[in-house]
């Protein structure tokens, strides 16, 4: 601990942020902002045939429409268009590719739509932490529930990585288990 | 009563808030009261008079800030002065003014309790919020305003066009008014609108303790909005306290500079019990004004149906549905709620706030207003012109000159930055671990002791010119009258703490025509407007008023750590 708090006092007594040139936090024409900063992979999980070597990504943006900075749903939660692209697969011969959305706990899901020979989509979604899940469904039935089909892609929401300090970092001391994390 | 006036502690006044002798005595008489040797009385508000912020019990400290203060004096007004011989603040009353109307307005220390706490803080003319102003459009009107605080202080007329050198700003369109001076005002109302008035020193102290009211410009047009059964003043706002009371504010710089001064306790127009009662069928116009220093509230209104009709400086081209109203510090919003069945309605503030210890949401429901719906049945035109959304074809037309300029390429590039140093290391560890994800909006102030150590000396916010990389005061663009500009302003997620601005432009009007290069739909001008995290916002300005102006963060704690910068616009030639 003393040694990062040192490290820590090196770092604070030093200018952060963009006016140093060789700081890669510096400021730069190609900062990523937007959409493109809330941007996320999605993975394949090989499960699927023809989805190997794919990748895929999803971004977030504003809500056309909203009179705001920022669109919400009523209980605050941020309400983006989530799109969602797929690249390097081939189309399955048998079955749907549908894109599902599920909050970590995966006590909702929502259903986002079928690919079709594009392999992009786009939905609104409303919840601030989520993941997206991408099936290989024998039908495509737009009042599904939840997915019965092998994942074949899966991603979250930049959202999570958002940092949890409890029984690690600065907080090593820390039990994690009275935070609710470990038995 | 305890009386504090005979506590002495030989600080250098001097080194306090700067209060002349003269001013002081000044401030003295004004209140009425005798204090036999007031330099003696000064009561202290040194590093002893911080009392620890409130935390979430549920947070564990951070290691290396156990103990730790902020490095600047804490100032709460009135010390030394008996809290008994301080008037009483009564609720705001409406004055309404006619062209060429005179009116005073008397800056001094009212009395307020506060959840239970004999609190003393400053009021216009003794009221919270100021004295509501209504005001004719095109009429200009004449406010001389006496400062009896032991601040200096100014008053900006937010958002409205008018003469420069009345604007308010201390060093730039006048001097700050010293404790006992005064100054004269003429103001003049160009636009119809919803406006503000406040400080523009010290805002993160002046404004928190109290200083702010409205000024309704009311328009010449007949039916300017559709019918409502009421129009209510619905002022947002929070306040920091703890068990003991308000927290101090920093004496010589602002404390909570990263994220500014989020309160603990809501209020609306300044009551932190505010209620209303209406009958069924009732169409409650809510003129709302955000005047909190840094909190952006997002109002629901408990289920009932709410139509968006205006803005900062005047109507959407279009009425619309909303499910909330996001509202930014300095913004303002006008909408119509029906409350068509009996029984209480809760307007509350609706977020999802972070828990930073866990790296999680969690929703947060603050009651800002309970609204009592009776069973009498109120008349029924308002009700039933409510369900019909009206398109403002005045405002259309007049947007729709501006058009052809909307997809120009921006003649400024403008970025929203940070830099720290001298942070305690612990600070600095944690925010830097925890910077992979930013939310585009900050609702709650999730580090509060992070947040409150951190003061203006050791936090810069810096508006950039990314084409000449001149930063805040280094800059002065100079425009000509009847210029159109068009700005990006780009809010840079990789920032040793990014966090969304609502940036305000003194003395003209903008259109927001596009966020993240989506283009809005609905437009309205606008004075302040929030650019959130990683967002770029575009927007044209209409050069209409001359005068040496501000652009800055409306966040008082970000304007008074650095972000402003200044514009010239030179009179048109006749
Ligand atoms: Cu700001």
């Amino acid at each position: 601990m003393l040694f990062i708090l040192a490290a820590a006092a090196l770092f604070s007594s030093a200018e952060i942020g963009g006016s140093n040139p060789t700081s890669n936090i510096g400021l730069t024409n190609c900062v990523a902002g937007g959409p493109a900063y809330y941007r996320f992979r999605l993975f394949t999980t090989r499960n699927v045939p023809g989805t190997g070597l794919a990748t895929g990504s999803a971004e977030v943006s504003v809500i056309e429409g909203s009179p705001f900075s920022v669109s919400l749903s009523s209980d605050g939660s941020y309400v983006y268009d989530l799109q969602i692209s797929l690249e390097r697969m081939r189309i399955p011969a048998q079955g749907h590719l549908v894109a599902w959305v599920t909050t970590p706990e995966i006590d909702h899901i929502q259903r986002i739509g079928a690919f079709d020979a594009d392999l992009t989509l786009v939905a609104p979604v409303a919840w601030n932490k989520f993941i997206v899940v991408i099936t290989l469904e024998p039908i495509n039935d737009p009042t599904a529930t939840t997915w019965t089909g092998p994942i074949a892609f899966r991603g979250m929401s930049r959202s999570g990585l958002m940092h949890t300090m409890a029984g690690h970092g600065v907080f090593d001391q820390e039990n994690c288990a009275i935070y609710g994390y470990g038995n | 009563m305890p009386s504090t006036d005979t506590a002495t502690d030989g600080r250098t006044p001097a080194a306090k808030i700067s209060m002349k002798c003269s001013a002081r005595s000044v401030l003295v008489a004004a209140i009425g009261i005798l204090i036999p040797s007031f330099l003696e009385a000064q009561q202290d508000t040194v590093r002893e008079g911080w009392r620890m912020v409130p935390m979430d019990p549920n947070m564990p400290m951070m290691p290396g800030l156990e103990g730790a203060v902020p490095g600047v004096s804490a100032f709460l007004p009135g010390l030394g002065i008996n809290f008994a011989t301080i008037a009483e603040a009564r609720p705001s009353e409406l004055v309404t003014l006619a062209d060429g109307d005179t009116l005073d307005i008397t800056v001094s220390l009212v009395r307020r309790e506060l959840q239970g706490h004999e609190t003393v803080m400053f009021g216009y003319n003794g009221q919270y919020p100021g004295p509501m102003l209504q005001v004719p459009e095109d009429a200009t009107v004449v406010v001389r305003v006496a400062n009896q605080i032991e601040m200096p202080t100014t008053i900006h007329w937010h958002g409205i066009r008018l003469e420069n050198q009345f604007d308010g700003v201390p060093g730039i369109t006048q001097a700050a008014i010293q404790s006992g001076d005064s100054f004269t005002y003429e103001v003049y109302v160009p636009d119809a609108g919803l406006f503000w008035y406040h400080p523009h020193v010290r805002e993160d102290v002046q404004q928190d303790l109290g200083l702010f009211g409205n000024m309704v410009v009311t328009p010449s047009e007949a039916d300017y909005y559709g019918p409502a059964s009421r129009e209510v003043a619905f002022v947002l706002d929070d306040i920091l306290m703890d068990d003991s009371g308000v927290l101090p504010w920093g004496e010589t710089a602002p404390t909570h500079a990263l994220m500014g001064r989020f309160g603990n306790v809501m209020m609306v127009n300044g009551e932190t019990d505010h209620t209303l009662t209406a009958q069924t069928g009732e169409v409650i116009r809510f003129l709302m004004t955000n005047v909190a220093n840094s909190r952006t509230f997002n109002v629901t209104f408990g289920g009932a149906p709410v139509k968006l009709l205006a803005s900062d400086v005047g109507r959407f081209e279009r009425e619309q549905w909303i499910e909330s109203v996001v509202i930014g510090p300095a913004e303002r919003y006008v909408v119509d709620v029906l409350f068509d069945q009996p029984g209480n309605f809760v307007i509350a503030n609706t977020i999802q706030a972070v828990n930073h210890f866990r790296g999680e949401f969690y929703p947060r429901v603050d009651t800002l207003s309970v609204v009592t719906i009776t069973d009498e049945r109120a008349p029924s035109v308002a009700s039933e012109r409510f369900q019909t959304l009206r398109t403002h074809q005045t405002v259309v037309d007049e947007i729709n000159q501006f058009r052809p300029h909307f997809g120009r390429t921006p003649d400024y590039d403008l970025e929203t930055t940070v830099r720290v140093q001298g942070l305690n290391p612990s600070i600095v560890l944690t925010m830097e671990a925890d910077t992979l994800f930013v939310p585009p909006m900050e609702w709650n102030d999730a580090m509060p002791m992070a947040n409150w150590l951190s003061t203006g000396e050791q936090v810069t916010w810096i508006l950039r010119d990314r084409r000449t990389g001149a930063e805040n005061q280094e800059i002065n663009w100079q425009f000509d009258q009847g210029d159109l500009v068009k700005f990006r302003i780009f809010n840079t997620p990789e920032s040793f703490h990014p966090m969304n601005h609502p940036i305000h432009i003194h003395g003209q009007r903008f259109l927001v025509i596009a966020l993240d290069g989506v283009q809005s739909q609905n437009l309205v001008w606008k004075d302040t407007a929030i650019v959130p995290v990683g967002s770029m916002m575009d927007v044209l300005v209409e050069m209409s008023n001359p005068g040496r102006w501000m652009l800055h963060c409306h966040i008082a704690e970000h304007l008074h750590t650095g972000m402003s910068l200044n514009f010239t616009v030179a009179e048109a030639s006749p």
